[in-house]
């Protein structure tokens, strides 16, 4: 694995945070998403389905090993192949393998998380194996040579015109940066990929252990088109994505669109039993299920252990001020925003991304809004603790020590609310306090405290 | 190549030793608002709301005639048009008629393994479905072919009024899940991204229009 980037947190955020197109293209996007996410739960009782979902999964994962065990049978009846890989390293060779015994040149590829943590494309890329990103975001940023800045918007960063501007540089179309007319173009150009490629990786939402199907949520039809239009197809997913029953998917269902897109269902559901059966004429000879460990194991038993039950919706992201104003590239990660900030110091180590458990507020809004019930932020408080166990954390710790002793003692709190207010205002106070002021206005304290108007209205003091 | 299973599930099995297992009660409430009555026209009627707000067309048609001037309605003259084996054999009026105005090729035509890039050639596909979901303007396919109904541009969906379900609810039970079949979709409307600036834009990969044709039988 190369090192991960969010050890250099500090660094990146600051990039991010002076970009004022981005922020705005951010602000935009996520009020909107967030926007659209609280309509569509109108018609459904959203603490039902969030208490319901987080019962399966609690009940998933402590029984993990047997449904893991469940849906290995299961899915080996319908004709599957289910590989366990420990490591990326390992999952990633198997990939390769199965593609070099097909002679594979051409892959086409749906979004998967998974595959972005194991860094399966730019692996199989290596060996000469085109691998092309067919979700329209993934397409625009593979193009553009960077990573998703989004669980499920991965170009939410760009706009109309820089994606104009890359698709004409990189396929050559005319520089128009209508989102019909991308669109379009990007579906044409997409369509030859599918129909010459032989094999399709896809990664998963669900894995149901009582019957062994595979479900694959999305809107374009890529993975439905990456799942069948193939000889081979390979799911790429983490072993904590099993639940115990089909109809268990009822709830699901109705949370994820919803919490993702604001959808009250995705455009597609994909049900996938293993290949084709005798009397189906297309759809892949050969499916092949890799369930990804990679840390996951690790955290069972763990207080940590709720971060396994995440759905990937992004919801938490939409409604975080933290991601709404550095944008997901500043996390380092494949998994940014407040849950990110928990699933990467978990699944990669604390030594590689040490700040993220403080990329946060603390508002609580990811909690509130999280569809499985994962108490983020409560979760986000005790990385921290683990992380920098009774750190002080500098410039913060004096500031709330003396904050504490000021409010305790009123002579030292009308002494120092008397010189912020002769000094609030002046140069040296903004050059102290630049990393606030950088990229916000500092409140202007009124010339005379409440308690000095009142007494010259005629109050007692 | 030799997997981590036994390591993985030693892994689990040691970590959770000593952990309480948790077993979830289902509730089996639905856990919507509202509900479409029971009987067909509201059930209908809440369907083709639903479909239609996402861009879909719903129709309650009396007969395989109406349908197949619908279908010749909806696609132009010169249209190519895909049918699949259980529209063939369930609505042979529909398929005559619509053979004598539309090129329509049949899903018998094509072996087993046929060429991908023939089944690209359409203008639309005629398929039937497993189920319809009245909550969310859902429809359940599942096929012998996957291929034509994902890559036309124009999806026909005929449906017999008995396989409209109100709810998510009424489909994810057994009878569905365990179907012998090797893939089940269910489509929600046209396909869309909001990948480009939030903008929603219908028709990326898979049909960018589909209609929904009941017959009451």
């Amino acid at each position: 694995m190369t090192e991960l980037k969010s050890r250099n947190f500090k660094r990146l955020y600051k990039k991010e945070i002076a970009d004022q197109k981005l922020r705005e293209n951010l602000r935009k996007a996520t009020i909107q998403a967030s926007g659209k996410r609280n309509d569509s739960f109108s018609e459904v009782d959203f603490v039902f389905l969030r208490d319901e979902a987080k019962k399966i999964k609690q009940e998933s994962i402590s029984h993990l090993n047997d449904l893991l065990s469940q849906f290995e049978d299961n899915a080996h009846e319908n004709g599957c192949t289910v590989f366990y890989a420990e490591s990326p390293e390992k999952a990633n060779a198997y990939i390769l393998d199965v593609a070099r015994k097909h002679e594979i040149k051409k892959i086409v590829k749906s979004k998967s998380m998974v595959t972005e943590e194991i860094q399966l494309v730019p692996f199989l890329e290596k060996y000469g194996i085109e691998t092309v990103e067919t979700d329209l975001g993934e397409y625009i940023i593979q193009l553009a040579g960077e990573t998703p800045s989004h669980i499920t918007a991965p170009a939410i960063h760009k706009s109309r015109t820089e994606i104009a501007r890359l698709l004409h540089e990189k396929i050559g179309i005319e520089q128009n940066d209508d989102p019909a007319f991308l669109t379009g173009e990007a579906r044409r150009v997409l369509r030859e990929k599918f129909l010459s490629a032989e094999m399709g990786i896809s990664g998963a939402n669900f894995l149901i252990a009582e019957n062994g199907a595979v479900v694959v949520v999305e809107n374009e039809g890529n993975a439905r088109l990456s799942t069948s239009a193939v000889k081979v197809h390979v799911i790429v997913t983490g072993i904590e994505k099993v639940i115990p029953k089909f109809s268990d998917l009822r709830i699901f269902m109705r949370l994820l669109g919803r919490s993702a897109t604001g959808q009250k269902l995705t455009s597609y559901v994909s049900l996938i039993r293993g290949p084709r059966k005798e009397k189906e004429k297309d759809g892949p000879e050969e499916v092949h299920i890799v369930l990804v460990d990679n840390g996951r194991s690790r955290l069972l038993g763990t207080d940590h252990q709720e971060v396994l039950h995440c759905i990937r919706c992004g919801a938490c992201l939409n409604v975080c001020p933290v991601y709404r104003s550095i944008g997901g590239h500043a996390y380092g990660s494949v998994y940014p925003g407040p849950i990110g900030s928990l699933v990467t110091p978990l699944f990669f180590g604390p030594e590689n991304a040490p700040d993220l458990p403080f990329a946060s507020s603390l508002c609580g809004s990811c909690t509130e809004v999280c569809p499985v019930g994962i108490g983020i932020h409560h979760q986000l408080l005790s990385m921290r603790q683990e992380i920098k166990p009774g750190s002080k954390h500098g410039l913060e710790s004096f500031v709330f020590r003396n904050f504490r002793k000021t409010m305790l003692r009123p002579g030292r709190y009308k002494l120092l609310t008397r010189l912020a207010r002769v000094f609030s205002s002046t140069s040296i106070v903004r050059k102290i306090l630049k990393g606030w002021t950088g990229y916000r206005d500092l409140p202007q304290l009124p010339s005379r405290s409440f308690r000095e108007i009142y007494k010259s209205e005629g109050g007692k003091g | 190549m030799t997997d981590d299973r036994e390591k993985i599930l030693a892994a689990i099995r040691r970590s959770l030793r000593g952990t309480d297992k948790f077993d979830a009660a289902r509730n089996p409430a639905s856990p919507l608002t509202s509900m479409p009555q029971g009987d067909f026209e509201s059930q209908f009627g809440k369907f083709k709301a639903e479909l239609e707000s996402l861009g879909g067309l719903a129709e309650a048609l009396n007969s395989d005639a109406d349908a197949s001037e619908f279908i010749a309605e909806h696609t132009g003259p010169a249209s190519s048009i895909f049918i699949y084996n259980e529209i063939a054999n369930l609505h042979r009026s529909l398929v005559e008629s619509l053979s004598e105005s539309r090129h329509v090729r049949f899903g018998l035509e094509f072996p087993v393994g046929y060429d991908k890039r023939d089944a690209a050639a359409f203008d639309a596909a005629v398929t039937g479905c497993a189920a319809c979901v009245a909550e969310t303007g859902t429809v359940v396919i599942r096929t012998d072919m996957r291929l034509p109904a994902a890559l036309a541009p124009k999806l026909f969906v005929v449906v017999d009024s008995g396989q409209l379900l109100a709810s998510l609810d009424e489909f994810f039970t057994d009878s569905f899940g365990n179907t012998d079949a090797s893939n089940l979709f269910l489509i929600t409307g046209p396909s869309r991204t909001a990948d480009i600036e939030k903008q929603l834009v219908k028709g990326v990969h898979g049909p960018k229009e589909i209609v929904v044709l009941f017959i009451n039988q």
